[in-house]
């Protein structure tokens, strides 16, 4: 209505022309089906988009914010410090190690279960006996809560009563306690980097392996058969056919994989908490010693967009991924 | 001599069709060995360890595999009796019963109108909502720990159940989407002519036959409130507020100090029941994440 009046204080023509076109439309567009439809489909869409908006979109401008600031848990007042944040958490070595971690961390991980994870799914492609109870016990490390699983897994790397140990001793690989060849899996730099990453990787593939089994399961036995027909070799069928069917599924999976590692402190915080001398740091338990624990919000807000760059383009490939399974 | 070959070669045949199928088992199991192994030989180990006696935890001469002393239930005993444990499960209950409540009344209208309603960009909308799921609580947890103490819910659970739907509402939401999409609009157009408004028909005929989609919801919504770490560790510091995980591991080690046995045993409890729904439904959460759209 205001635009119409406006309108046609400026130019009478238009003004006249919109008159006309809306008493032959109706005047009321909003009794129309189509109007009440969007009234009730965005009405009870925006409770979602409220509660993301508000709890997922504002804070992340509102880290955006904080990392450009002073802000700490102390003090109620933040002032405005610009870039201060990331080049202090740049300057640090500590940064590196963490920066250098999580990128190991998610690239070495990520190949291994992806490697162990399509091993799995072949063998549980086959048809054989106990099929369904030998699935549900070899995805258990990934349907356990991720705290409670690392308890075990702090426990079975125990400096002295660890469980690995005392099997490799006996079988004569390494020397008894206290000697230079027993390995104390959290206490040597290297040996923790790799405990840690191995861990990730027995919590995820399974799930590598079961993305993987949907993906192989969703690719019409028809299509396969039509390329035996053709002549098609085992090796040709899986490269030409199966692969560039299933391509977007494990690109999602792996996708998911990559996001659950990058942003997971749980595992690095239970059994190093980044130690022994930081040598397991990762970007997601330096922010959280620097923010939480160390009260300096805005450099911990700073050191976590870090990971932003990384997922980004993830998030970008994954958008359209998505789009194009939509049809 | 003749009489015997004849009777002998269908034998043969089934004899060897039959060994063909017992290598082929050897093999898939012998290849599938290592995996079982590796996948569940942590879990045996914590649930041993749970129901060892302390002293028995720390010999070294024999093998560990097995009970040296007999087995005991104190550790459960201890948790129960000396530490907040109860307090702890009754947290986790109820964050995970308020978050699934919460889920449910935002995600099930939000995913009918994205499914069924036609509206403009509701695509994009969707698939907006859906990757809110991706942003990681590790760029989140610093703002949202500002947005729980200007709630003065800092040290309570209360901020858990504020928090956690940031990650269940977008996947529910996507989830149920994808539910709703497969409902017939028959039943739903016959429930209108039968003079449902629109409303009436989501309330009393799409919901009802939808209800292994709101099942699933309510399952993730609980799994996730119970799989959670960051958040719990980030927001709630007070003994007698935190869930199962989290307390069982920051009030079990003291020190240099592990209550190994019934850290194990307060994992396990909350652990194993978690395990064994979300096995039950994880190729609904799969079909969930990679798109709703594997037939």
């Amino acid at each position: 209505m205001t635009e119409v009046s406006t309108g046609g204080s400026r130019s009478p023509d238009t003004s006249l022309a919109i008159e006309v076109g809306r008493r032959a439309r109706g005047v009321s567009w909003w009794r129309t089906p189509t109007a009440r439809r969007y009234t009730f489909g965005y009405t009870l869409l925006a409770p979602a988009v409220l509660y993301v908006l508000l709890l997922v979109g504002a804070p992340f401008l509102f880290s955006l914010y904080l990392a450009l600031s002073d802000a700490s848990t102390g003090a109620p007042v933040a002032h405005f410090v610009g870039l201060d944040n990331f080049r202090s958490a740049v300057e640090t070595s500590v940064f590196y190690t963490a920066l250098r971690n999580t990128l190991l961390f998610t690239v070495g991980a990520g190949l291994l279960k992806g490697l162990l994870g399509t091993t799995l799914a072949f063998l549980l492609l086959q048809p054989f006996h106990g099929r369904k109870v030998i699935r549900a016990l070899i995805v258990v490390p990934f349907t356990l809560p991720i705290a409670v699983s690392v308890l075990g897994w702090k426990w079975m790397f125990d400096s002295q009563f660890s469980v690995i140990n005392w099997a490799l001793s006996r079988l004569d690989l390494i020397g008894p306690y206290g000697s230079a060849s027993w390995p104390v899996w959290l206490g040597e730099p290297g040996l923790a980097l790799l405990s840690v990453m191995f861990v990730n990787v027995w919590r995820g593939f399974p799930f590598s392996a079961i993305v993987l089994l949907a993906g192989l399961t969703s690719v019409p036995p028809e299509i396969l058969d039509a390329a035996k027909v053709d002549g098609a070799t085992f090796l040709q069928r899986f490269r030409k056919v199966i692969v560039p069917m299933i391509a977007p599924i494990l690109f999602i999976g792996s996708a998911f994989d990559t996001v659950f590692t990058l942003s997971d402190l749980s595992i690095v915080y239970l059994l190093t908490n980044g130690g022994p001398d930081g040598a397991t740091e990762i970007l997601p338990t330096l922010a959280y010693n620097t923010g939480i624990r160390g009260g300096a919000l805005g450099r911990g807000a700073a050191i976590s967009l870090f990971l932003l760059p990384i997922l980004l383009p993830l998030i970008f490939f994954l958008l359209r991924a998505l789009r194009r399974r939509q049809y | 001599m003749a009489t015997v070959t004849v009777a002998a070669r269908p034998v043969q045949v089934a004899r060897t069709a039959r060994a063909k199928a017992i290598r082929r088992h050897v093999l898939i199991y012998l290849g599938l060995a290592p995996f079982m192994v590796i996948a569940i030989f942590p879990i045996f180990w914590m649930v041993i360890t749970a129901i060892k006696q302390d002293a028995d935890l720390y010999l070294v001469d024999a093998a560990p595999f097995w009970f040296r002393l007999p087995p005991t239930w104190h550790n459960f005993d201890f948790l129960f009796h000396n530490t907040s444990y109860g307090d702890w499960i009754v947290n986790t209950m109820a964050i995970s019963f308020w978050v699934s409540a919460i889920t449910l009344l935002v995600a099930v209208p939000a995913g009918y109108a994205l499914a069924r309603l036609r509206l403009p960009f509701s695509e994009n909308l969707g698939i907006g909502i859906f990757m809110t799921y991706l942003v990681p609580g590790i760029i989140l947890f610093i703002p949202l720990a500002r947005v729980v103490s200007s709630l003065d819910l800092q040290d309570s659970w209360w901020s858990l159940v504020v928090v956690y739907p940031t990650l269940t509402i977008p996947f529910c939401t996507w989830l149920l989407m994808g539910f709703f999409k497969t409902v017939p609009f028959e039943i739903e157009e016959a429930a209108m002519v039968d003079g449902c408004g629109q409303l009436g028909a989501l309330l009393r005929v799409v919901l009802p036959v939808s209800w292994p989609g709101l099942i699933t919801a309510v399952i993730f919504s609980f799994t996730l409130s119970m799989q959670d770490f960051l958040y719990a560790l980030a927001f709630v510091s007070v003994s007698d507020q935190k869930p199962v995980p989290l307390g069982v591991a920051t009030e079990l080690i003291r020190g240099d100090i592990y209550f190994w046995g019934s850290l194990m045993a307060g994992a396990l409890l909350v652990g194993v029941p978690v395990a064994i729904v979300y096995n039950f439904f994880l190729d609904k959460f799969i079909t969930g994440i990679t798109g709703a759209a594997i037939k």
